[in-house]
């Protein structure tokens, strides 16, 4: 189905100019902010939010929400992680512009349908949620900036979410090579 | 060269460097030699004794003394309610919290001033707040409070209602039956200092 | 002396005003790295492509470094910089499952939102399926609030766990990202997939 034509070779950064570049960015975010980059957060606040325009009560009576309530007393989207998300759309969106990179596409190996890549993505966002809840925390935040400062329940994350995807990549083979 | 190499080249250096040098544990709160000299020399942090008699009449909950000397010394005397410690221990971990709060007016006193001022510096150069010395001490305490000196007749009337005062004081203190009268307006203890808020140092919420 | 918002020495607007620009730096720079194709992302567990590994890598070591150094020159409080905390169970099963959704997925949260932007209609499945494991997790809270805080041991450092002080222990993970990218150098050239 790909032909050469569709093929559009496009340039990336060199890894490694992007790691340390990656790697201003989450330092300055320790130094303004005093903590990490996050991603899985930024979800929850919205998730929060809807729930209490549901039914106002019920973000405090659910024991989950609950806690997250105490700590972002008004508006829960009112948090460092929501601001930083919306930046992230907007700086994602800006680098495609400017490479070219920007499509309307499901992007998905030769050998499989764009039916079955989206099947996965969905199956692979949900579990990714309810992880990223668990381990309170995604490769952004738990593993990338615990990491960064060192913390022992983010390197655990890290192997954890590393050494699972290794061992079950052999099982996902054909959607990727 | 490869962009590896060249990473390598540059971070392994830098690893070596941060491996090498001791790590700084800078604590904004501290204070320097300066400004520790300047804050001795004001003499603040002495509280006089009447000032601790009359708290401790008046069971003001803000006052908390703390015996620095050793433990034996303080189980043969100790100002009531008083706390013991001993100065060798002043910077173990489990007082951190007593010392390091915006609670309470934390007295410390010894035999002299000399060891409880000491306590003073050590815990004011690490930014501490909210600690005093006793003036005088204890040897002080037992002569001004526990036995005092009646003025002589010519003395102005003040020296006379602070002569009642420390009587009645240093008998309820001393454990004669008498209730202590707390001290009059013509007394007038120089004004208790006040506890001062600490900042305390806030973490940043984080994660996910 | 950092950090400045902890130390309000910013006000809380200014920080979620940096919060938004360090968002717009954050998203261009995995952008720009190629973290928002899904087959660049999944590419480190079949060898053709090791992106992850050496940017997740490099920038984790490169603040790190930066951290160390700072605190070094008294230009930042590191005792006020936020530590994840360590709750043993719920950070091994959480990553368990976090993993088997990149295997699937192929994308990460902050990834996923990169991806969506520049079109990816899997990215923006993925960010869908997010939400519902969210929810879902959130409704069913009941079943794994036992799990969600069992083992807390605070939050340890690993160089802390170890016996080993930071920078010492940063030299070791120095030593080991550079190890791992060597092999993942000679990975990429045995097992290359065409670029699409």
């Amino acid at each position: 189905m790909s032909t050469s034509k569709e093929i559009r070779s496009t340039k990336y950064l060199n890894p490694y100019v992007g790691g340390v570049l990656l790697g201003l960015v989450l330092l300055s975010a320790n130094f303004i902010a005093g903590r990490g980059l996050g991603a899985s957060g930024a979800v929850k606040s919205v998730v929060a939010t809807s729930i209490r325009a549901v039914n106002k009560e019920a973000v405090g009576t659910m024991p989950f929400m609950a806690e997250y309530a105490e700590s972002h007393s008004g508006n829960p989207m009112k948090s460092w992680l929501v601001f930083e998300m919306l930046g992230v759309l907007v700086g994602g969106f800006i680098s495609g512009a400017l490479a070219g990179r920007l499509k309307l596409k499901v992007e998905h190996s030769p050998k499989i349908t764009s039916r079955r890549r989206l099947i996965f993505a969905l199956a692979g966002g949900i579990l990714f949620g309810f992880g990223s809840q668990l381990g309170r925390g995604c490769t952004s935040g738990s593993a990338l900036s615990g990491m960064a400062v060192l913390s022992l329940g983010g390197f655990i994350t890290m192997m954890a979410i590393f050494g699972t995807a290794f061992a079950l990549a052999f099982f996902f083979r054909k959607n990727w090579i | 060269m490869k962009p590896l190499r060249l990473l390598g080249l540059f971070i392994i250096p830098m690893g070596l460097i941060i491996a090498a040098v001791p790590q700084n544990k800078t604590n904004p709160f501290k204070l320097t030699a300066e400004e520790l000299l300047a804050e001795s020399n004001t003499r603040n942090q002495f509280v006089t004794a009447d000032v601790v008699a009359d708290m401790i009449i008046k069971k003001d909950p803000a006052l908390r003394l703390i015996d620095v000397r050793s433990q034996e010394e303080f189980e043969k005397f100790s100002l009531p309610g008083a706390i013991n410690i001993p100065a060798a221990n002043l910077l173990s971990a489990e007082y951190s919290d007593i010392l390091n709060q915006d609670i309470k007016m934390n007295v410390f006193y010894s035999n002299g001033t000399l060891a409880s001022n000491e306590a003073w510096m050590i815990t004011r150069q690490l930014g501490f707040e909210n600690n005093y010395v006793l003036e005088g001490g204890l040897n002080y305490w037992f002569d001004a409070i526990l036995n005092p000196q009646k003025p002589a007749s010519t003395n102005p009337d003040e020296e006379f209602a602070k002569y009642d005062f420390r009587k009645s004081a240093g008998q309820a203190l001393g454990g004669g039956g008498l209730t202590a009268q707390p001290a009059s307006d013509n007394a007038a203890p120089s004004a208790k200092p006040a506890v001062k808020p600490v900042a305390k140092k806030k973490k940043a919420a984080g994660g996910c | 002396m950092g950090p400045l918002a902890p130390n309000e020495l910013i006000s809380e607007n200014t920080n979620f005003l940096f919060a938004f620009l360090i968002g717009v730096a954050f998203g261009f720079v995995l952008e720009s790295s190629g973290f928002s194709s899904s087959r660049k992302l999944a590419g480190i567990f079949y060898g053709y492509d090791a992106v992850v590994l050496k940017v997740f890598f490099t920038g984790a070591i490169t603040c790190m470094l930066g951290l160390l150094f700072m605190g070094l020159f008294g230009w930042i409080d590191l005792d006020m910089i936020y530590v994840n905390p360590t709750y043993l169970t719920s950070a091994i099963i959480g990553g368990v499952v976090m993993g088997a959704g990149f295997i699937m997925g192929g994308f990460c949260p902050g990834t996923s939102f990169c991806g969506a932007a520049i079109g990816k209609i899997d990215a923006m499945v993925f960010v869908g399926g997010l939400f519902l494991g969210v929810y879902g997790f959130a409704f069913t809270y009941g079943w794994w609030e036992k799990l969600y805080l069992a083992n807390y041991l605070g939050e340890p450092k690993i160089s802390q766990s170890l016996g080993l002080s930071d920078g010492f222990f940063g030299l070791i993970l120095i030593l080991i990202a550079l190890a791992m990218f060597a092999v993942a150098e000679w990975a990429e050239k045995k097992f290359p997939r065409e670029a699409y």
